[in-house]
């Protein structure tokens, strides 16, 4: 396992209340998303900013 | 912290030392309290919408009594679900779960018994005018003012409340429920004085309107979509019995949630005498809430990958997994809808109601549940009442409010495309009437769900089996029921 490996699985807990937590990761399928939305956002802005009729 | 057994469960068997005592982390007394006011009013709000849509098959029914008018009693069904059912709930799980997380008690314990009075009076007093027809005129801040200023004064003290104890806490981080709880409480104090004191008395015309799509979207986006999120992310890792999937999930649902939302609301407004661009960021806004959505359910159903088996016998697992889906149905249906297309063939028709019901209803409601099954058995120290009850509140409330789901949204679009085409309205609206039979069928499951659910609940605290507490234990021991 790698370093980046050790630290994504790496988990906290919280003591009085129990819960673990791990530090997780972003799956590239979500990260993929983000980027379409924000591309998609930027375009959209630009395009519809005034009613063009 | 209460020492007395609280007077609401006396009589009958009393349960076994409810009484908070000295050292514990949480007022059990308290909080059992606002679970049992909580289960009341998500009875009674939801039975008043029945009432309401019974309306729409036969116009006169209770129609000749004018606090029992469609109009007096809408207000009261909205106004109930948000503020009666849903926030009471979540205020009892605040006192539950911020104390629990931060590791010291609630800052100012006592001032949660004088909220819980105030709160609910308040309420009372508030459908009462309602119904007398003191309203408003803002949509989902109708309260008249003598009933709006306790409820400001109860969220300033809760906002306060939260944040001290989170300043005072010992657990060294801070989990993603703290950062959603602390915020749904500050921006609340805030968009409600907004919603009820400025925007009624100031503002006419069109700002009025545009700025009320702010504030009605302040209230399903920064109260209860946080407050709702603060309570399943607590319940959700406890009940899968796993590790939360991804303290980097959490910070990226957070953020994206506190920087869209506040735009979304003039989505209200497509094809308004509202300028362009503004509706342009609304939209904009609206669409891109498909991140912190699909973030959390992301994170959610990432938590339960390879725990479903603490699922089959876990009600909180099971209500907070079939509110993730209706979240991921009911969001999505509402970013695409704000598009001017989707608008254009939505907008005034019961798609809209569809959307509103599959959130607040289907997600918030559901998720609040599910922290009232896991909270209650274990600060009663009682197995949960009936199984078979929880068992059919369960699937009545997945049945009923899938059907009202469904049916709403079909008949949106049906409504829709007949105006489109030019339909008469009256005979878009006679189209309608086997649509409006089938959603007041399904809200009375529902219902008959909801009321079989909290009267477990409620018999839990009172005639649950007790679960013995071992020697030596600590106060604020938790036992582990059976079936929650």
């Amino acid at each position: 396992m790698t370093d980046k490996n050790n630290h994504s699985e790496s988990i906290t807990r919280y003591e009085t209340s129990g819960i673990e937590e791990r530090h997780g990761i972003i799956p590239t399928w979500l990260a993929i998303v983000y980027l379409v939305m924000f591309v998609w956002m930027v375009w959209y802005t630009i395009a519809f900013w005034t009613d063009k009729g | 912290m209460s020492t007395a057994a609280n007077t609401m469960f006396e009589g009958g068997r009393a349960a076994p030392a409810i009484a908070a005592t000295s050292g514990e982390l949480f007022d059990r007394d308290l909080i059992l309290k606002y679970m049992a006011a909580g289960s009341f009013w998500l009875v009674f709000a939801p039975t008043i919408g029945a009432i309401v849509s019974i309306k729409f098959n036969y116009f006169d029914f209770l129609g000749h009594i004018s606090w029992l008018t469609w109009g007096r009693l809408r207000p009261v069904h909205v106004m109930g679900v948000v503020f009666g059912g849903f926030s009471t709930a979540v205020i009892g799980l605040t006192y539950f779960i911020v104390p629990k997380l931060c590791g010291v008690p609630m800052y100012k314990p006592r001032w949660g018994h004088h909220i819980f009075w105030m709160w609910n009076i308040a309420l009372v007093v508030g459908f009462v005018s309602l119904m007398l027809g003191y309203n408003s005129g803002i949509e989902a801040g109708e309260f008249p003012l003598w009933v709006s200023i306790p409820v400001e004064i109860v969220l300033c003290m809760l906002a306060i409340q939260v944040v001290v104890t989170i300043k005072q806490r010992t657990e060294p981080r801070i989990y993603v429920s703290l950062w959603y709880l602390s915020s749904a409480y500050i921006w609340t104090a805030m968009n409600y004085a907004f919603g009820h004191f400025i925007l009624p008395y100031s503002m006419p015309g069109v700002n009025n309107a545009a700025m009320h799509g702010l504030y009605i979207h302040y209230v399903v986006g920064l109260w209860i979509t946080p407050a709702g999120l603060a309570v399943a992310y607590y319940f959700l890792p406890l009940a899968a019995k796993r590790p939360l999937y991804s303290h980097k999930l959490s910070l990226v649902g957070f953020w994206a949630l506190a920087f869209f939302y506040p735009f979304v609301g003039t989505h209200h407004y497509i094809y308004s005498p509202i300028p362009y661009w503004t509706q342009t960021i609304a939209i904009v806004a609206s669409m891109m809430l498909i991140i912190p959505v699909w973030t959390v359910i992301q994170n959610f159903y990432g938590t339960f990958v390879g725990g479903w088996k603490n699922f089959q016998d876990s009600y909180p697992a099971k209500f907070i997994v079939i509110g993730a889906l209706y979240y991921l149905l009911g969001c999505f249906q509402g970013s695409t809808e704000a598009l001017r297309e989707m608008q254009r063939l939505t907008h005034f028709t019961d798609f809209v109601i569809g959307h509103s019901h599959l959130t607040v209803f289907g997600t918030f409601v559901v998720w609040a549940t599910a922290g009232m099954y896991w909270v209650t058995p274990r600060l009663a120290r009682r197995e949960l009442y009936s199984k078979n009850f929880a068992q059919w509140h369960y699937w009545l409330t997945v049945a009923g409010f899938s059907v009202m789901a469904g049916d709403l949204t079909i008949q949106g679009l049906m409504q829709g495309t007949m105006l489109q085409a030019g339909t008469d309205f009256v005979e878009s609206m006679v189209a309608m009437k086997p649509y409006w039979i089938i959603r007041t069928l399904a809200g009375i499951t529902m219902d008959l769900g909801a009321a079989l659910g909290f009267w477990n609940l409620y018999m839990t605290i009172r005639h649950g089996k007790e679960i013995p507490v071992p020697a030596g234990a600590p106060a604020d021991y938790l036992p582990e029921p059976k079936w929650s």
